[in-house]
């Protein structure tokens, strides 16, 4: 019988990758992850996680060490938040360009200037390009699972990819949920032993990485670029599989929430969530028709899901909690890749977006309710005022 | 609402394929796709009567090319890697090796089927 | 003394005779006629053989070995970025700890082997060397030193001698000696600090067969191990291609390289010349320091004669740290 615990994210991911069987993990402390290295040090130090602990020097090594050995055929685990997670940016694209499919568990917080341990997508957002998958979750229950599914993802050989679990500092990583633990027996049913075809191996030796020249550069791009879309088909299969084994109900890469009648919805990602389906509950008892899109995936971008979806609506308000200083729309991340994905579609919906969270304040109920009312105007008028609103200073708008 | 695709799959020419994840297999006993024969102007010559089998001329060479023919106990030359550096020729035990132009030589200067 | 402890027996080899014939650094390979760092890694691939893991961190080793989309490299080799190449070897070597633990991989644990150049070992990739030195792992760390950074057109590094030209450090009316300042230490820095460590060597091209043995045996030693080679470099230096091994040799009859071992807390000396020559003989056979004057000689000489004071010359006092007479 399953057990049932009560976890903050930082140990529910550490949980999730002892229960994935992780081989090497490199640590380095920064706030607010760091919780979940000391979780799986206790492990190893009392032998319950037969892994090597590593205690890198910084970021930038912790990367280096998880491709390493992932290189080498070996599990490998770490993580990092904030400007932990630029820091070590120059090893993204080693890691998937070489095929390597490392995990990253991040506990997003604001990037410096100046120092700010709250909450924000930012750090790893800002990573996007890199060629990692990339997927936020929502509660300690879905980081433990994500920690999981993701490896499982990752390492089929028709991705072999390193991803990035995300959930958000301190609201998923420090305040505890419910987590219904799987077995071990379970998880082994569902994760088999890491494998790599190419690992570093006296008995088959190979040369990684070798020097190219430019007219090389397209077709190794293109590998990469075809993973990523072989990727979704992949993720429909896991996550049935995960579903099955686990009890759970996970859609692939899109959960709605009271979406069925909606005018508008609120599209968003992460933590936030949780306190999106309340605002839309107390909206719905107010006779608001809203409802919540929650986005599973950042990379792959799950384009055709997010077009049929979101082409039901009449208003689409992107929760921003990271920045695009300068973008396309001149605030955050989601809406260009929702308007990118809506651009095809006839009759799309009305498309703006919220500022909210930044630095890691609260996203309240009476923000959720200021962008209704702007939702429920885009939805009867078809046009938005803005493309960027920021919440917090813009109540009563 | 029609779907369309938003990529397609391409077929990359064959001269410009690279392996996955650009991972190559291990060359054994010589790197054929990098031929350095044709960088040099002069060549080492040995005078295997002079030779005292001293094994500078190996254990200097950045290129390997230069190894003892257990067997038949006599130095071997690869002429398809040699880059005419001479340092054979500046640590020799008993001097035994001279410098030749290449030209000299028929089949002097490696010719490459293609150029890179 | 205690010895350090040993994983493995590799053996050591008594003459050039003796060095195996095999080649796991094949010919075929991009690098300048007469090159330094080839030649030292045609010799550590000698050394360990077959069962190894190579990193290889971007540097003229990297770039010039595979360019393009081959190697010469006939063991498992890994590209890593110049910053990082410690802590991939880290990654490594944890993975094969576990690896072998659990039963996954049958055979004994390769030899890990990083050749570093100068920058990518104490500059750039300083942090992550010392990581790996710190952490224990069971790795040699080998810093090829052509004195620069080489592959990108021979700029300065921590490496680069005291009035050297670089195209970082041209010698201009300003600044007439070109490089102001002094080299970095390698191995002192590690020797220093990282208790982890047992075994600390340098070694020359000039000495292929004492080369050789030092990988060996840092091979053989338990727990990371360093090595710091002399690799003169024909076209950073500017000498011809043929006098390699002719400018390594000056640089021990001169002081400005020594060759020595340290072992937990011993250190032997290797090739120490009955007399030093003035360094000014070794300097004349290289164009980069050309354009230095006696006085800026004069520096360089004392530079060495209180370096040389220190690890150099096994002098008859106790000596219990290279850094006192400094």
């Amino acid at each position: 019988m399953a057990k049932e615990m009560f976890l903050a994210g930082c140990s529910a991911a550490a949980y999730g990758a002892a229960l994935a069987r992780v081989e090497v993990i490199s640590s380095f402390p920064i706030r607010p992850y760091t919780g979940i290295m000391m979780e799986l040090s206790k492990l190893v130090a009392n032998g319950e996680l037969d892994a090597e602990f590593v205690h890198g020097e910084g970021e930038h090594a912790q990367v280096a060490i998880a491709y390493g050995a992932a290189a080498a055929g070996a599990r490998a685990y770490t993580g990092s938040s904030g400007v932990g997670v630029t820091y070590a940016m120059e090893c993204y694209s080693p890691a998937s360009g070489g095929r390597l499919p490392c995990q990253m568990a991040i506990a997003d917080r604001a990037l410096d200037p100046p120092g700010d341990f709250g909450s924000e997508h930012t750090d790893v957002m800002s990573c996007r390009d890199q060629g990692w998958i990339m997927g936020w979750a929502e509660t300690p229950q879905e980081i433990l699972d994500n920690t999981i599914i993701y490896y499982r993802i990752g390492e089929d050989p028709r991705v072999l990819l390193p991803q990035f679990s995300c959930q958000d500092g301190y609201f998923v990583s420090h305040i505890p949920g419910k987590v219904v633990m799987p077995e071990q027996s379970q998880v082994d049913e569902f994760l088999p032993p890491y494998k790599h075809p190419h690992a570093l191996d006296p008995t088959k030796p190979i040369s990684h990485g070798p020097q190219i020249y430019p007219d090389q550069g397209p077709a190794i791009n293109l590998q990469r670029a075809q993973a990523f879309l072989d990727t979704p088909a992949v993720i429909e299969e896991v996550i049935d599989d995960y579903n099955r084994i686990f009890g759970r109900d996970y859609s692939p890469f899109l959960e709605e929430y009271r979406t069925d009648d909606a005018d508008f919805v609120f599209f968003i990602q992460g933590g936030h969530a949780r306190t999106a389906r309340y605002a839309v509950n107390h909206l719905r008892e107010k006779g608001v028709k809203a409802g919540m899109v929650k986005l599973r995936f950042v990379r792959p971008f799950p384009t055709e899901a997010v077009a049929e979806t979101l082409s039901k609506f009449k208003a689409v308000g992107c929760v921003e909690n990271s920045t695009s200083y300068g973008g396309a729309m001149k605030g955050g991340n989601l809406i260009h890749e929702v308007r990118s994905a809506l651009y095809d579609v006839d009759n799309p919906p009305a498309v703006t977006s919220f500022m909210a969270g930044l630095g890691g304040e609260v996203v309240s109920l009476d923000e959720f309710y200021s962008m209704a009312k702007v939702l429920a105007e885009a939805a009867k008028t078809g046009k938005v005022d803005q493309y960027v609103y920021w919440v917090n200073f813009d109540h009563g708008v | 609402m029609s779907k369309k695709k938003y990529c397609e799959k391409f077929s990359v020419p064959e001269h410009l394929q690279v392996p996955l994840g650009a991972c190559i297999p291990a060359p054994v006993k010589e790197q054929r796709a990098m031929i350095t024969g044709n960088w040099r102007t002069e060549r080492p010559v040995i005078d295997h009567e002079k030779c005292n089998l001293c094994l500078n001329c190996f254990i200097f060479c950045p290129d390997s090319s230069w190894h003892l023919d257990e067997e038949e106990e006599r130095m071997v030359w690869n002429a398809d890697f040699c880059k005419g550096c001479l340092l054979c020729v500046a640590e020799c035990d008993v001097d035994c090796l001279s410098v030749e132009n290449e030209l000299n030589f028929k089949g002097g200067v490696v010719r490459l089927d293609k150029p890179y | 003394m205690a010895k350090a402890v040993e994983t493995q027996n590799l053996e050591r080899v008594k003459s050039i005779r003796r060095v195996p014939q095999e080649e796991y650094y094949v010919p075929g390979h991009r690098t300048c006629q007469g090159c330094g760092p080839a030649l030292c890694y045609k010799l550590v691939s000698k050394a360990t053989g077959p069962n190894s893991i190579y990193l290889g961190p971007t540097g003229c080793m990297y770039v010039a070995n595979t360019s393009y989309l081959c190697s010469p490299f006939a063991y498992p080799w890994m590209h890593t970025q110049i910053t990082n190449a410690g802590a991939v070897a880290s990654g490594v070597e944890a993975a094969y700890q576990v690896l072998i633990r659990k039963g996954k991989y049958k055979g004994k644990l390769p030899n890990i082997v990083v050749m570093g150049g100068d920058g990518g070992s104490i500059d750039i990739g300083l942090q992550a060397m010392s990581g790996m030195m710190y952490r224990g792992h069971d790795a040699l760390f080998i810093m090829y030193d052509n004195e620069s950074y080489a592959n990108t057109g021979v700029q300065t590094s921590p490496m680069t001698p005291y009035g050297a030209n670089t195209t970082f450090t041209p010698p201009g009316k300003a600044i007439p000696e070109g490089k102001v300042l002094f080299p970095k230490d390698g191995p002192q820095m590690v020797i220093g600090g990282h208790p982890a460590v047992k075994y600390v060597a340098t070694a020359s091209l000039a000495y292929p067969v004492d080369l050789i043995n030092k990988v060996r045996k840092g091979l053989n030693v338990v727990g990371p191990t360093f090595i710091h080679i002399h690799c003169p470099c024909p076209k950073g230096w500017l000498f011809d291609a043929n006098k390699t091994i002719e400018v390594a040799k000056l640089a021990i009859e001169t002081g400005m390289w020594v060759n020595y071992e340290w072992e937990e807390g011993e250190y032997t000396y290797q090739h120490t010349p009955k007399e030093y020559t003035p360094v000014k003989e070794y300097m004349k056979t290289q164009e980069r320091f050309s354009h230095l004057t006696d006085e800026h000689i004069a520096k360089m000489q004392a530079f060495i004669d209180a370096k040389l004071k220190a690890p150099g010359k096994p002098v008859p006092l106790p000596v219990t740290s290279p850094r006192e007479s400094v």
